[in-house]
């Protein structure tokens, strides 16, 4: 009965691990490059210079320049510069205006209030969204991740029942010993992570539970945009009266925040009816200072008295609960070096999906490992194999290739750079279907290997910002980039060396230690 | 935060080592009951202290999140290194025994 039991999770584990194994190679590679969101759009925008940060001073420029360029806007939007986004964001929503929605957004520079003629390019958000919307149409790409997201979880509990040895074996890795170092890796990347594994995959129902389990917000709602109301603590904006009055200076409003939250910094401002009798203010602390998502720290002003008006309502205790999952998964209050740990576990849960697939096909390759050719289903895993894993990482490369290579001047350029990433993904499953398995792992790692360990040489040749001036500059979110691209080239390099030396026959050396007990 | 992931890192080696096997491996004798009992205890108490210290420095939200996060980054070097520098991460717990209180109590 309990070996029946699990063995039948072994089943499960290992062909949902099979099926949805591809896709969500991909959700967790985009999501742990989204861990340096900002930064990765630093580095696709490297005419946006960053500055001492000096938020009294932004404010005022951003209020100028909105005040002369949007001044019968509807609503302004704010974002000052922080440690990781050098630009100061301006944004306003003109009802009679072009642009998407209404809406325009500019850049400035956060010392002069300039707008800064940036490249256009999506940058960090581009894998930020396709690792929760997979560049499918809304909302299937939601359901379709979070369904992923399900079958993570259920990999993950089927996978410890599966796993008998799990304190045995806690501390055992053991390489150079062919599918079973694969499995140990495996295992041991999957079990010591598992905290980060768990919370990432949960966090990510609790993220979309207004869609998962609708009931409850459906029938007390009748549709989900009163719930997001009541949950994130959001007013009613009273109407435009068309009484012109001056709006009061924003640096003034904001010294009354930090008066109420000494240190807050700020995510967004938002003005409402700017210039009218009926403005309104809104500060909204940053969510890069706490853990959970705050509704209370939400402030509203008279815009024209510059009176406070009202405080967000405080959380509940499931709200906070909630909010804390949200608030782990993306880790916006995240310093440098956690956000480093959480990129390193977001590589490990990568890890844990690639090394899994690659043991799926490696243990049936064995049975026929004699026979001349391998059968249909098992060629198809391969191709399959090698395009979403090398051919992914070619398809993020070919994006920051083409970020530095397509002219400024390009109509339709940020669409090109997504463009390049999915021309360099399909041409990477056609190169796959026609090379043997290990030429195609070679090839395509080779090829990786050169495209990254040559993006800070390309960064340097195209923009003043290569390493020689960054690292002398001290912006570390720039030469950041070019060293991890660096280290990424180097790796693929060693992956690619094992896989175009000729394969060892399965290694039978003697252990190195004094023994090793049974390897059951 | 150093000071708590090195008293973490320093507990997981201790735990390691109180199992029979790595004990074997990692220091070429059998280890005495004592001796395995003493790891066993010392790691635990390394890692329940470099706990409390974390919450008293961060408070218990940050806390426990950097808490586990030193603690896993801690022990997957522990056990990927393991096979190719066993030496060397015999010596940086062993120094780590001493440096994570050492820079706990500094930073209290």
């Amino acid at each position: 009965m309990k070996e029946g039991f699990r063995q039948a999770m072994a089943w499960l584990h290992t062909w949902t691990g099979l099926i949805f194994g591809w896709l969500l190679f991909a959700i967790f590679l985009t999501g742990t490059l989204s861990y340096f969101k900002d930064e990765i759009s630093h580095w696709t925008q490297p005419e946006v210079q960053s500055h001492p940060l000096d938020p009294v001073t932004s404010l005022g420029l951003a209020q100028r320049y909105l005040e002369s360029n949007a001044g019968h806007a509807s609503t302004w939007f704010i974002r000052l510069p922080s440690e990781r986004e050098a630009a100061l964001s301006v944004s306003w929503r003109d009802p009679n205006g072009g642009g998407r929605r209404g809406f325009t957004d500019k850049e400035l520079d956060a010392r002069t209030g300039e707008a800064v003629e940036a490249r256009d390019s999506r940058g960090g958000e581009f894998f930020y969204r396709f690792h929760f919307q997979l560049q499918m149409p809304h909302p299937w790409g939601r359901w379709l991740s979070t369904f992923c997201a399900f079958i993570m979880l259920l990999g993950l509990v089927t996978g410890i029942i599966t796993h008998k040895k799990i304190f045995k074996e806690f501390f055992t890795f053991r390489p150079g010993k062919g599918q079973r170092s694969w499995l140990d890796g495996h295992n041991a990347i999957g079990v010591l992570v598992l905290p980060f594994h768990l919370m990432i995959s949960y966090s990510s129902l609790v993220i979309f539970m207004y869609m998962v389990m609708p009931a409850s917000i459906l029938a007390s709602y009748g549709d989900s945009s009163g719930y997001f109301n009541d949950v994130f603590g959001r007013d009613e904006v009273p109407e435009a009266v068309a009484q012109a009055a001056p709006l009061a200076p924003l640096s003034d409003l904001y010294a009354k925040v930090q008066e109420q939250a000494p240190g807050a910094r700020m995510g967004y401002i938002q003005v409402h009816n700017p210039g009218d009798r009926n403005a309104r203010v809104t500060f909204t602390r940053a969510s890069a200072d706490s853990v959970a998502y705050q509704r209370s720290a939400i402030w509203t002003f008279d815009g024209v008295s510059g009176e406070l008006l009202r405080r967000g309502a405080p959380e509940s205790a499931a709200m906070t609960t909630s909010f804390t999952f949200v608030g782990l998964h993306m880790g916006n209050f995240a310093g440098p070096w956690l956000r480093w740990l959480y990129f390193a576990f977001g590589v490990a849960g990568t890890a844990v999906i690639g090394t899994g697939l690659v043991m799926w096909l490696g243990k049936r390759q064995l049975k026929h490992a004699k026979s001349a050719r391998m059968p249909g289903e098992l060629r198809l895993v391969e191709v399959l194999n090698i395009a979403s894993m090398s051919g992914l990482l070619l398809g993020v490369a070919a994006f920051f290739w083409a970020n530095r290579l397509l002219p400024a001047t390009l109509e339709g350029r940020a669409d090109w750079e997504i463009n390049g990433f999915f021309l360099a993904w399909g041409a990477s499953l056609l190169h796959a279907m026609l090379r043997s398995g290990r030429r195609a792992w070679g090839e395509q790692l080779t090829l990786g290997a050169l495209a990254f360990a040559l993006l800070p040489l390309l960064n340097a040749l195209t923009s003043d910002k290569g390493l020689d001036h960054s690292i002398a500059a001290g912006d570390w979110a720039m030469a950041g980039f070019d060293l991890t691209a660096l280290a990424t080239g180097l790796f693929l390099a060693w992956a690619a060396g094992k896989m175009l030396r000729a394969p060892k026959p399965a290694a039978k050396r003697a252990p190195r230690a004094a023994k090793t007990v049974e390897a059951s | 935060m150093l000071g708590v992931a090195l008293m973490g890192f320093a507990g997981f080696a201790g735990l390691c080592l109180a199992m029979e096997k790595h004990f074997n491996d990692l220091l070429g004798r059998k280890p005495t009951a004592s001796q395995q009992r003493a790891m066993r205890v010392g790691g635990w108490a390394l890692l329940l202290l470099s706990l409390a210290l974390a919450v008293q420095l961060r408070g218990w939200a940050l806390g426990l999140v950097e808490w586990i996060a030193v603690l896993m980054a801690g022990v997957t070097l522990w056990v990927f290194g393991l096979p190719y520098v066993p030496r060397l991460l015999l010596g940086l717990a062993a120094a780590s025994l001493v440096l994570g209180p050492l820079l706990a109590v500094l930073a209290v």
